[in-house]
């Protein structure tokens, strides 16, 4: 009994030095919050230029979101036990189609853009290294608030989204669910395939 | 039945997608998405065309405002006295300066609405959803809040007071102004999803569960299998 409490505080002892010797790193680039902060308030400033046609308004929140959303961990957490069985350039293929189906998805969202503002309403440590940030999307036109949670992860020092929870739907879960059901019925080149066909059909940009 | 602590709602399960039905729920799915196109749709569009916003808000209310006495039975089942305070002093507000509850001069007040049912309270009082259900026409549902359905129904007291036809008439009104507000939202499902089947059982489930805990996130207690597989 003695030895384990020995053990017990000198453990915390030891942890407690490590923590406060730590360099933080961990902050350098802001906090979950200020990251989701920046994030919208760059889309937000290109989607209200004048002079910008649609299409050239999502090529370049394109290029913001790139930097700000970590795709491949999105799409392994979205695959999750099926990820390990896809090969290395049916997982690359995966990201690429994944990331093209939400960009021509959400990208359609350019042209409904009206005054729109986020305003940041809370943030929580969900444990693991994990940072939820919570917003709401305000409607000066009219129409109920929508509510928008950002999962965040640290991946190389810098947190990335990994998640949306768009009025309480996960979109990490429920893409995962749907994925499975095409996946238990055709496996992986089912799912890529009809990824390909519904990104071919639904392109809002050029190429 | 175990009585749950009143400050607390017990932990309720994580989402599961028990879906045993899905060969039968897929045809009533089916059908209701015919039903949508051919009819809903095109009057909602119709209606979305013909009623400005505003009104379409106003109904919004007025409908709201009729639940008062299932909101209320079902915050006191579930032992939440201040949003059972609340609901009754929104009815009382809405009813008479929001002109019989056309407008909502009481979420102004900080007496907000946050929807309850029985679905709910049976969830909160640790009942798990059952299997999942399509029902014709209402379209997603499971075991636990079909069940919750026919307990509101029962709790509603309009129909003591209104005949059968006009209740029929302010029923579909409010089932096309709804389907008009959300014409857009369910558009961009339909586009975004690869199974909307799926993407529709998955959504409402996460949504359902998220309400009964009277949270934002529908997360928590799924972190671990959906964050960390």
């Amino acid at each position: 009994m003695k030895s384990f409490r020995f053990w017990a505080t000198s453990g915390l002892f030891a942890m407690l030095c490590i923590l406060a010797l730590a360099p933080r790193t961990t902050f350098a680039t802001g906090s979950p919050r200020d990251v989701v902060r920046e994030l919208s308030d760059a889309v937000i400033a290109v989607l209200q230029e004048k002079n910008l046609s649609a299409d050239a308004k999502r090529e370049k929140i394109r290029g913001i979101v790139q930097g700000y959303v970590d795709f491949s961990t999105m799409s392994r957490l979205v695959l999750a036990r099926n990820w390990a069985s896809l090969s290395d350039s049916q997982k690359a293929e995966f990201v690429e189609e994944f990331k093209q189906h939400l960009s021509v998805v959400y990208g359609k969202n350019v042209e409904s853009y009206n005054n729109e503002k986020v305003q940041i309403t809370g943030d929580r440590d969900e444990g693991r290294g994990d940072w939820t940030v919570q917003t709401k999307i305000i409607r000066p036109q009219g129409g109920a608030d929508i509510l928008v949670d950002y999962r965040l992860r640290q991946i190389d020092g810098s947190w990335k989204v990994i998640d949306l929870i768009i009025e309480r739907v996960s979109l990490v879960s429920n893409f995962r669910s749907q994925f499975q059901e095409v996946m238990a019925n055709g496996g992986i080149e089912k799912l890529l395939q009809l990824l390909r066909e519904k990104n071919a059909a639904g392109q809002p940009l050029k190429s | 039945m175990p009585v749950p602590p009143l400050d607390q709602p017990s932990a309720p399960a994580p989402i599961t997608e028990r879906d045993p039905w899905e060969p039968f729920n897929r045809k009533i799915f089916w059908f209701n998405d015919k039903v949508d196109s051919y009819v809903l749709e095109p009057t909602a569009k119709g209606w979305n065309f013909v009623v400005p916003n505003e009104i379409q808000t106003c109904l919004t209310n007025f409908f709201y405002n009729l639940r008062f006495p299932i909101q209320t039975v079902n915050d006191l089942l579930q032992g939440k006295v201040q949003r059972a305070a609340s609901d009754v002093g929104r009815f009382f507000v809405n009813t008479t300066f929001g002109v019989a509850g056309f407008f909502d001069p009481a979420s102004s007040v900080g007496l907000d609405f946050q929807w309850e049912d029985f679905g709910q309270t049976l969830g909160w009082w640790g009942v798990g959803t059952g299997p999942y259900l399509v029902l014709p026409i209402l379209g997603p549902s499971d075991i636990r809040d079909g069940g919750g359905l026919i307990f509101d129904t029962a709790a509603s007291i309009t129909p003591f007071f209104v005949n059968g036809y006009y209740l029929f008439a302010a029923r579909s009104v409010d089932l096309i102004n709804t389907r008009a507000i959300y014409a857009d939202t369910i558009e961009k499902a339909k586009e975004s999803s690869i199974d909307y089947y799926t993407f529709v059982r998955n959504a409402y489930l996460q949504r359902r569960a998220a309400m009964i805990r009277d949270q934002e996130a529908a997360t928590a207690e799924t972190q671990e299998d959906l964050y960390h597989p």
